[in-house]
């Protein structure tokens, strides 16, 4: 048997979505999975100037990340094709890939499911999915539903919180 | 040589059963087809069959004689087939454990391309709702519907409508449907009043259209209600399983909110049809225009698939994709219905493996595509395909097919509603609550935002009246069906 990822439930082998809550159990594009020690990425983080923009970000599997401006904290995301940002609340059944809970997200106007990062052939990409209080990208307030791409750099403003991005990708 | 009849599909066992098995599975279909039980024509015959099978397949000499016979046979039917499939797993390999595991098989169903392009003979019946709910814009835009469909019919073409409450009534038979005058006429007659009783419309309809069968061309029916039948479902359900041994395809048209929508499904899906939800009367002509559209299009017909799976294997669930979407139950055989010209039958099969023993290869199913390609004589056309996969001890590391992993994304929204009528159903509100409002997120990241609102407005609602709205069930159900049909999204997640 195998566990669905974000509700627990036991699904047979071979299982491609959860039956339960519809959650994708298998990576139907999968991204190499890396370890990066945790300074390096720390010290890439704290580089302010933004990567160069230049070829498509996935040809050789991007290192990404989230440094929360407040803390100065960094999420490193690893492992997958998109990741759901948002705050995780007691009972909720589909919890976000990135929870935010631990940064204070509440007070800050964070939708429980919010924002999506996507990484898509042409570069990672930032979808609002309906959040209540929106998402800005470097200041500027994004259509709903309609991904918008990212550079390393900018600053990502998910309701009150500002979160910067992290994209580094090797040569 | 003559072509041998798949026994082993006629029995409903593997082809690699044991002879206890084939015994069981024969006493099994004896007592069901026993004539001293049933003396309809059909069931005699088919137990004469049944005995001539378990004679051959239970002597081991004889069975092995008929199994070479069987292969050439096959062997031929592939080449000749008119037929051609595509088969997509959802692993390369199966895995060798101790534990069940899922499987699934994507069957797309072409046509060979050298087929002549003749829009075939389209012998229709038209079955229509007349009980009191239907007064007013919904009985007026059924009519000049109706009309819009006698005018486009050609020569070689018939059509019959009928009507029903809590008796059916022949409004237009053949003859006066080409005579538009006479038709418009009979049809200003149509008044509504009284009650639903579908199993009456659908009797006189298929009866109907039976009188006009042709072997050559399509044969439909269409049913058209916004009520619920009470009592006569049964009758409903024999009627479409007549209407399927026939060859003639059911598709139900439910208007409004309170229509049985599962007996309409289930009428539909043994006669490999489909059910079309309208919340409002106007789309009436359209749809119709577009279902004898449709059928104008057809190059085969009476598409079905038979056989049997292997015996460590379950067939858990089966949903057609294409041409339109329908839950298809999961036992064999299926009755797809008609295979659309420059289109396909797309087919998605959920297998359950049960432990496999030290084995490096195992056959799933034995399947037999049959149907009439139409203009093609009067044989059926036959396509033998066996689904084998690998099996190892090591996982497959590559994801599914983009093709199965994004019909299986749509079916898992679809389930989970389901799911959540189900337990509404049984009080379980708030589970289903929550598993409404999961699914209304999967359908905001999908960007279904009219959808994902759907589900949370009937979300609130189980929460503060403990039940769906008749509306709601539908909106969501017919809604996530018609996801089916949609090409996967990229980045979608």
């Amino acid at each position: 048997m195998i566990e669905c990822p974000a509700c627990k439930h036991q699904e047979f082998v071979g299982t491609v979505y959860c039956t339960e809550c519809g959650s994708r159990l298998i990576s139907v594009t999968p991204v190499p999975t890396l370890n990066i020690p945790r300074d390096r990425l720390d010290k890439e983080a704290m580089a302010t100037k933004p990567a160069a923009p230049e070829g498509p970000e996935l040809e050789t599997g991007a290192i990404l990340g989230l440094r929360v401006l407040a803390t100065g904290d960094v999420i490193s995301l690893i492992g997958r094709d998109n990741y759901t940002l948002g705050r995780s609340m007691e009972g909720q059944a589909i919890l976000p890939d990135v929870d935010l809970r631990p940064y204070d997200a509440y007070d800050q106007g964070v939708s429980r499911i919010h924002t999506e990062l996507r990484l898509l052939p042409q570069g990672v990409h930032v979808v609002d999915l309906d959040s209540a209080n929106g998402t800005l990208v470097a200041g500027k307030r994004i259509e709903p539903q309609v991904p918008v791409p990212v550079r390393h750099g900018d600053i990502i403003q998910v309701g009150g919180m500002r979160l910067q991005m992290i994209s580094r990708f090797r040569g | 040589m003559a072509n041998e009849k798949d026994l082993y599909s006629l029995l409903g066992v593997p082809r690699n059963a044991t002879p206890d098995d084939i015994r069981r599975a024969y006493r099994e279909a004896a007592l069901r087809l026993h004539p001293d039980r049933r003396d309809t024509h059909g069931q005699t015959q088919l137990f004469i069959e049944t005995n001539q099978a378990y004679e051959i397949l239970s002597d081991p000499h004889q069975r092995a004689e008929y199994d070479k016979r069987l292969e050439a046979t096959e062997s031929k039917q592939v080449e000749t087939a008119c037929f051609r499939t595509l088969v997509q797993q959802s692993r390369k390999s199966l895995l060798q454990m101790d534990e069940p595991q899922v499987h699934y098989v994507l069957l797309d169903i072409n046509a060979v391309e050298d087929l002549p392009s003749l829009r075939p003979a389209i012998n229709l019946g038209i079955v229509i709702d007349q009980s009191t709910s239907m007064r007013g814009p919904r009985l007026d835009q059924v009519r000049s519907a109706t009309l819009a469909i006698l005018k486009e019919l050609r020569p070689e073409d018939s059509a019959t409508i009928v009507s029903f409450s809590d008796r059916a009534q022949v409004v237009i038979t053949p003859d006066q449907a080409r005579d538009l005058a006479v038709a418009r006429a009979r049809l200003s007659l149509l008044q509504a009043g009284g009650g639903t009783e579908i199993g009456q419309g659908l009797e006189a309809g298929l009866s109907e259209v039976e009188k006009s069968f042709s072997r050559q061309g399509v044969n439909h029916l269409i049913l058209l209600t916004d009520g619920r039948t009470y009592g006569d479902e049964d009758l409903c359900l024999s009627l479409a399983d007549q209407a399927s041994r026939q060859g003639i395809g059911i598709n139900g048209v439910g208007i409004g909110a309170d229509w049985s929508d599962r007996l309409l499904d289930d009428m539909a899906t043994r006669t490999g049809g489909s059910v079309m939800f309208l919340d409002t009367p106007k789309a009436i002509t359209g749809l119709l225009h577009g279902i004898f559209e449709r059928l104008g299009s057809v190059v085969a017909s009476r598409v079905r698939l038979e056989g049997a799976v292997a015996q460590q294997v379950d067939l858990r669930g089966g949903y057609k994709l294409l041409p339109e979407p329908m839950p298809m139950g999961d036992s064999l055989p299926m009755t797809l219905g008609h295979l659309p010209k420059n289109n396909r039958i797309r087919l998605l099969l959920e297998f359950v493996v049960h432990p496999l023993g030290e084995i490096t290869q195992l056959v799933l199913a034995y399947l037999t595509i049959a149907g009439d390609v139409l203009g093609r004589g009067a044989e059926p056309s036959v396509l033998p395909i066996q689904i084998t996969s690998t099996v190892s001890r090591q996982p497959d590391p590559d994801p599914p097919p983009m093709d199965i992993a994004a019909a299986l994304n749509q079916i898992a929204l679809y389930r989970m509603q389901d799911r959540a009528r189900h337990e509404a159903e049984l009080g379980q509100t708030t589970r289903a609550a929550r598993r409404l409002e999961n699914l209304a997120t999967h359908l905001l990241a999908a960007g279904e935002r009219e959808l994902a609102k759907a589900a949370l407005g009937e979300a609130e609602r189980l929460n503060h009246t403990r039940r769906l709205s008749l509306e709601g069930e539908k909106v969501l159900k017919y809604g996530t069906r018609a996801l089916l049909l949609l090409p996967p999204k990229a980045g979608l997640s």
